[in-house]
């Protein structure tokens, strides 16, 4: 987590081209920062020479709060809108449900909302936030189950009676249970349908291991083996006030709003809540080169290896090492070889993915026309391995500095980024001023830390190395990099299934 | 408006993040947002929109031009949105280590590459020695070329300074360019779009044309979605080049050059064709003195020349399929008048009822109650909102329930549009909805001046933003019927299927 551009793969249904950008991004920005007004450049006509004081900015902070019956409250009031959000936490995830029942974490999470509660049934849970434009959701990742809640101000109360009945008394309505794994059906057989897709789900299969928590996925077998009692059971065992964070932004006055959320979550009994033993991450899988055959024109590239926890000291130069190599756009190296010059891709870059609990992950990915597949994997190969091999320049290094601080004060752009981010540092372990630890660290930062962190945690030799296309058009066959593994997707192709129409 | 507000926060591609103090119904949006947006124009026909939002020190720039891929020429397809890609490649300065010695080097560039294409394009009857002979000294033109440029360096300079969503966009009505900076870098930002509006320099041209390529295959070419909806707007325009994609098609791209892009920025990227939205913490008389400053010296241009085609009225259902390995799914458009028409805000109600939420018809009835599709919704506006465009509706079945069924279900919420009046309780969910979903979108400073600028480019008026309540709240009953009635009916639509290929044998 960082001032950082992360590209992103397109989504599943996303299909109006009408919006051509030019690069494909969303951007997860932290930080905070500000004051000092803009100073007028000595020459305003070339903007290369320009230099501005760095913005400071002393970003305001929520207030922490622990229930008697220990759950714990991030308040922090904003005004200037007549909205509030709520955003809870809840230590749980798939890293806990079952191999013979996978998806299940995540059908909990969907039904709490859909499913209705004690009081109020899920369509007239639905009609009643939705006439009043609130609203209110719920899901269980990985490693954490979240829920939220926006709502008019006017409509605060309320909103937060039924956020609070969600949480505590989901009532799982049997035909709210068998609506969600009969979608979660049909998004398996859609799984298939976008090469992107497949390439991130078999790649993490590859990295993890295809019965390791972080690398399974759900089957039509595992969700047809999940049963309304072990929703029930699931929010039974992790839905705790003790197991629960919940931070409020937003047009309140914060001591009315600590009232309401007493009366909602006060009466919420605290119960020990024990955890499955989660297999450790195994040791980094032999190197390999992968191939999933598909009739496409362009060829899913990706490339890469285990990677670092959040906690490790080296992620901060670690992530400066990223940047510069792919993990920004235009100032990226792989950016420049291989689209700007090569002219391979639209896509390419690379991503060290922090793990929170474990081992993350560190790859190169690129989308390029099957004829150019092996050119460009030998492309992004060869950068990868200038990182390691030769000292990054100090003006690359700075280059990348200025734009980590610089930036650093969008990271404080909206209250709700500042408590949302309060509370999930807390809920992973990590120092409340981890991001303030994270920009002095970024300061320190000298070539020779790259050099080290290059040579610890880039493994070039050890890539796994996978490609989603057609190889019968490649330019050269994969085997140039090594021997080759063909994987069969489980879900057979559309023109393989018997026909729905 | 609600698809626009959408369709704004996808374009622009940035997390939606803070506001103006909008309130539901009694205080309207407009009164709020009016006092505190300056506009202004400059001699030059430019339009300069600014809000003051002190809350953090960042400052989020919007320039929307007022030209997409509807205004290019056949042949041509793909030229507006390569051109925001050249945008990216520099000015006479920025971009390069020593313009006098690049520049005749791109000329030769130019003129080789419309040797080899002519010579291409002479099909089986081209000359492959010539052919070879002149790739040969392309490519060794073009590593003398790059030799002399200092790639990417104009987001470099932003990106060194802190830039947030840098990126940009191209549509069918609008191109536009967004960046979010630490609050003192508009003296940055002035002298770097000022630079590109007045000297852009198409360097890398050919082997952007390949970028784009990888794009087109990215977006369309292996996308189902995208493969579908590319189809289905070819099929529904016939004479309007909304039927045209924005991204090109592949062999256009192929044949576009750097002086036809030249001559585009010329016809389309005038003053007189930009507005300028610019959100965050500024103080706006100043703002406005250092833009009116170096934008102001822009010379004025004539005004480019407008689209005279207008889609002939549908006179018969459309139907087509598109064969692709991907499960199925399907998309319906009825032909519909532009933004400024008086009956564009009926649309929006309708989309909404349709659409919005899990209270929704469309969900209601395909997805929660008869369970034939996973997803379900409508659209106003596709692909554009400046000329007459569609109002859709599309749906991705669940197996084993078929396309047949899902469209008789899609088909049979248009119907009770038409024989059903809306009951006031639904009107009154449509306008809650819209205003809080007015308040959310005005969150950010970059959400905000993409609106402004958007609004401003397409419907002539930011202060659209402002009349769109009260235009929605006007909408009755019998408005939704007599729309619906006049619009939403056979003769107007067109249907366009994705289904799997048909496999003779069992594949390997």
């Amino acid at each position: 987590m960082r001032a950082r551009v992360e590209r992103h793969q397109q989504a599943a249904v996303e299909r109006h081209q009408q919006a051509a950008a030019f690069v494909f991004l969303a951007l997860v920005l932290l930080g905070p920062v500000a004051t000092a007004r803009a100073a007028e450049p000595s020459t305003p006509a070339d903007p290369r020479a320009m230099t501005f004081p760095t913005v400071s900015f002393s970003p305001p902070k929520a207030k922490r709060m622990v229930l008697p019956n220990g759950l714990i409250l991030y308040l922090l009031e904003d005004h200037e809108l007549p909205l509030v959000t709520l955003s809870a936490m809840i230590r749980t995830g798939s890293l806990y449900e079952p191999a013979d029942k996978v998806g299940l974490a995540a059908l909990t999470g969907t039904v709490m909302r859909t499913g209705g509660t004690a009081s109020l049934g899920g369509d007239a849970l639905d009609d009643e936030l939705e006439f009043v434009g609130a609203e209110m959701g719920s899901g269980i990742g990985r490693d954490a189950g979240s829920a939220s809640l926006n709502v008019l101000k006017k409509d605060l109360a309320r909103g937060a009676a039924l956020f609070a009945d969600m949480l505590i008394r989901p009532a799982f309505a049997p035909d709210k249970v068998d609506l969600a794994k009969k979608q979660a059906i049909e998004g398996i057989r859609r799984r298939n349908d976008h090469p992107a897709s497949i390439a991130s789900r078999e790649f993490n299969k590859l990295l993890y291991g295809a019965d390791h928590p972080y690398g399974r996925e759900s089957t039509e077998a595992t969700i047809n083996a999940i049963t309304r009692n072990d929703l029930v059971a699931f929010h039974r065992r992790y839905y705790h006030p003790n197991a629960t964070m919940i931070a409020a932004t937003g047009d309140f006055d914060r001591d009315d709003l600590v009232k309401q959320l007493i009366r909602a979550f006060g009466p919420w009994k605290p119960e020990k809540v024990t955890y499955p033993a989660v297999p450790p991450v195994r040791d980094q899988p032999a190197p390999s080169v992968n191939s999933i055959r598909r009739d496409v024109t362009q060829t899913q590239v990706r490339m890469g290896h285990l990677g670092i926890k959040q906690a490790d000291p080296d992620y901060f130069a670690l992530s400066l090492l990223d940047d510069i190599l792919g993990g920004q756009a235009f100032s990226s190296r792989l950016f420049r070889e291989v689209r700007t010059k090569a002219g391979l891709a639209y896509s390419v870059g690379s991503a060290v993915i922090p793990g929170n609990f474990d081992r993350g992950s560190f790859f190169l990915y690129a989308q390029t026309k099957a004829g150019s597949t092996a050119q460009a994997i030998s492309a992004m190969k060869a950068e990868l391995e200038g990182m390691v091999a030769a000292p990054v320049p100090e003006r690359e290094l700075e280059e990348a500095k200025q734009a980590f601080l610089n930036s650093f004060v969008f990271s404080f752009s909206s209250s709700a980024q500042i408590v949302n981010r309060q509370m999930s540092l807390e809920y992973y372990g990590l120092p409340a001023d981890f991001l303030e630890r994270f920009r002095a660290n970024v300061e320190k930062v000298t070539t020779k830390d790259l050099a080290r962190v290059a040579r610890t945690h880039l493994h070039p030799d050890r890539l796994i190395i996978l490609a989603v296309g057609d190889e019968r058009a490649f330019d050269k066959p994969l085997s140039t990099f090594g021997p080759v593994r063909a994987i069969t997707l489980d879900q057979p192709t559309a023109a393989l299934q018997p026909a729905a129409q | 408006m609600t698809a626009m507000i959408r369709r704004l926060r996808s374009a622009a591609r940035v997390a939606i993040a803070v506001a103006i103090a909008l309130l539901p119904s009694a205080a309207t949006a407009g009164s709020l947002l009016e006092g505190r947006v300056i506009d202004r124009t400059l001699a030059n026909g430019m339009r300069v929109l600014l809000v003051e939002r002190p809350a953090v020190p960042t400052v989020s720039y919007n320039v929307t031009f007022r030209v997409g891929s509807v205004n290019e020429r056949t042949g041509e397809s793909g030229l507006a949105h390569l051109f925001e890609h050249m945008a990216f490649k520099g000015t006479t300065t920025i971009g390069t280590k020593d313009y006098a010695r690049e520049r005749p080097l791109l000329d030769e560039i130019d003129r080789l590459a419309l040797e080899i294409q002519a010579e291409q394009d002479k099909g089986r009857a081209a000359d492959a020695t010539r052919l070879a002979e002149l790739r040969t000294r392309f490519e060794a033109l073009q590593d003398e070329a790059r030799a002399l440029v200092a790639p990417n360096e104009l987001g470099i300079v932003y990106d060194r300074n802190g830039a947030a969503g840098l990126n940009a966009s191209t549509g069918v009505d609008v191109t536009r360019y967004t960046v979010s900076l630490p609050a003192n870098r508009l003296p940055l930002w002035v002298a770097v779009e000022s630079d590109r509006m007045t000297r852009p320099v198409f360097r890398e041209f050919y082997t952007e044309r390949a970028v784009v390529q990888e794009e087109r295959r990215m977006r369309v070419d292996n996308n189902p979605g995208g493969k579908l909806y590319e189809a289905f707007a070819a099929a529904a325009f016939t004479a309007h080049p909304y039927g045209v994609p924005t991204i090109g098609w592949a062999s256009d791209v192929d044949h576009l050059t750097a002086p036809r892009a030249r001559e585009f920025f010329d016809r389309h990227y005038g003053p007189a064709n930009a507005v300028i939205a610019i959100v965050g913490d500024l103080d706006a008389e100043k703002t406005f003195q250092q833009v009116a400053a170096a934008f102001g010296a822009i010379p004025a241009r004539p005004a480019p020349p407008p689209v005279v085609t207008l889609e002939p009225a549908q006179a018969g259902e459309r139907r087509i399929e598109v064969e692709y390995d991907a499960q199925p799914q399907m998309l319906i458009g009825y032909h519909k008048p532009d933004i400024n028409d008086p009956d564009d805000p009926v649309f929006d109600v309708i989309e909404s009822l349709l659409s919005s939420g899990r209270t929704s018809r469309l969900y209601t009835s395909l997805v929660k109650t008869r369970q034939i599709a996973v997803a379900a919704s409508a659209s106003s506006g596709e692909p554009g909102a400046r000329y007459p465009n569609l109002f859709t509706l599309e749906a991705v079945p669940r197996a084993p329930h078929t396309l047949d069924e899902v469209e008789a279900a899609l088909l049979a919420e248009v119907d009770r549009l038409q024989r059903e009046d809306v009951p006031a309780r639904e009107l009154d969910k449509v306008l809650n909805r819209l205003d809080a979903a007015l308040i959310r979108s005005l969150q950010s400073n970059s959400g905000l001046a993409s609106q402004l600028a958007y609004f401003e480019a397409v419907a002539g008026d930011w202060r659209y933003l402002l009349r769109i309540r009260d235009r929605m709240a006007a909408v009755k009953a019998e408005d939704v019927r007599r729309v619906a009635a006049a619009w939403l009916v056979k003769r107007n639509r067109t249907v366009a299927r994705l289904v799997p290929p048909v496999v003779e044998k069992a594949a390997p």
